[in-house]
């Protein structure tokens, strides 16, 4: 059986409004953008009710309409068109992260924390705020972003190499976070 | 570290094995200090954006057009009822918690025990051994922990042991057991102690006890009040006095 009636959306979606717009307003980068995305995403989903297969994620579901949403916006086309991505193997992505850097993770203040996911293009900041904030699995943020799973991985990979380049580089002080973490791609301009 | 371990550490801390492989891994940490640590590092990250990226609410005035959406025809809108449901109000202790400890920097210990004592409420898989049996759960840690420690019997009392399972915390890896009094949930954490100070012994939501038996640090998180684990606390102090 698929679909869920009104009350048990009510049920299920009210206690995501924060986590949506948390979400939104990374991405869009703005309170009144961020706000009408949300509305939006709502009233997408309650019409689309009928289409939610139940025993899938509800929230990734949520997700999902919100970052479609999101895409045909104009923020949101602004915010991909800046950011030609370059996908590396999981492996490679993962065997370059070379020193722990432990300490110095844990020395960043949330304020540093968010200039680092601030600074991250929009495809690194979703994958990397779903797996770690949201705790998505791998398939479900798979789901939500219309990627394939090991696209999910390759990026979180890519996305947490460039926190930690951030938060490093914030740290030391010496250079700009919002400079591009790798040659091959192109910082989102806030 | 080879290259088999790396890509199975970050699968591993993003809980995506299977389990076979989780406990290979677990097993493998055991006897590794470098993956350790790299686990260790990936967890610190993970938590630092965890809270970090938990930035912003939605005003209220969005609760209340949402609710309108959702209900064209009512007159009032009554936002704050649902919104002091108890799903929000679970989201909003977790959030304060996970807020609370990393400003002051001394009690982070704490803090991820608190941490992990939140996952443990939310998760649907709080444990990785299932057990009521005491002699199930010990066995079981025994190679993954470079120490051992003795969960007392609580058959008879208004306890109940739900399982258990391996945490890193600051660094270093050790045992989560997870109990039930009543409706109460209550972590009871076992590291091997390094030299480290008392530390307090209360936040405003959560009650922790810490204890050192042998060597053994001992850490005890829940919401369940002090006459409800005084007794769960001696008889661990029973158990593991040498």
């Amino acid at each position: 059986m698929s679909g869920v009636n009104q009350k048990e959306f009510e049920k299920l979606a009210l206690p995501l409004l924060d986590p949506l717009y948390n979400f939104a307003r990374w991405m869009c980068r703005d309170a009144e953008e961020a706000r009408d995305l949300v509305q939006e995403t709502f009233a997408k989903a309650l019409k689309a009710l009928a289409s939610f297969q139940e025993g899938t994620n509800f929230r990734a579901w949520m997700f999902r309409i919100l970052r479609n949403t999101f895409l045909t916006s104009r923020t949101g086309l602004e915010r991909r068109n800046t950011v030609q991505e370059s996908e590396e193997g999981f492996a490679d992505s993962v065997a370059s992260h070379d020193t722990p850097e432990l300490a110095l993770v844990r020395r960043a203040d949330s304020e540093l924390v968010q200039q680092a996911i601030a600074a991250l293009p929009v495809v690194f900041q979703e994958v990397v705020i779903l797996a770690d904030l949201e705790e998505l699995k791998y398939q479900e943020i798979a789901d939500a972003l219309d990627i394939p799973i090991g696209t999910v991985m390759s990026r979180l990979a890519r996305a947490r190499r460039m926190l930690r380049e951030h938060i490093v580089a914030l740290l030391s002080g010496k250079s700009d976070a919002r400079k591009p973490a790798s040659g091959k791609t192109v910082g989102a301009k806030s | 570290m080879s290259c088999q371990w790396q890509d199975k550490i970050v699968l591993f801390v993003d809980d995506e094995l299977q389990p076979a492989d989780q406990e290979e891994v677990s097993a493998h940490l055991s006897g590794c200090s470098e993956c350790t640590a790299a686990v260790a590092e990936h967890l610190a990250l993970k938590k630092a954006v965890r809270v970090a990226a938990n930035r912003y609410s939605a005003p209220p005035d969005l609760h209340a057009s949402i609710y309108r959406q959702l209900h064209p025809h009512a007159r009032v809108s009554p936002w704050w009822k649902w919104g002091m449901s108890s799903v929000c109000a679970l989201l909003l202790a977790a959030l304060g918690y996970s807020l609370w400890p990393r400003s002051s920097g001394g009690d982070a210990m704490l803090a991820e025990l608190v941490d992990q004592h939140v996952i443990a409420l939310s998760s649907s898989n709080p444990v990785d051994v299932v057990s009521e049996d005491r002699h199930t759960v010990k066995p079981w840690f025994q190679g993954k922990l470079p120490f051992t420690f003795t969960p007392p019997e609580v058959a008879g009392t208004t306890y109940k042991l739900v399982g258990g399972k391996m945490v890193f915390v600051q660094h270093s890896p050790g045992a989560e057991l997870l109990y039930t009094a009543g409706q109460h949930k209550i972590s009871v954490f076992i590291f091997q102690e390094q030299g480290s100070s008392k530390r307090p012994a209360r936040n405003s939501t959560f009650n922790i006890k810490n204890w050192s038996e042998n060597g053994l640090g001992f850490y005890l998180v829940t919401d369940a009040s002090d006459a409800e684990i005084n007794q769960l606390v001696s008889m661990f102090r029973d158990a593991n006095r040498s």
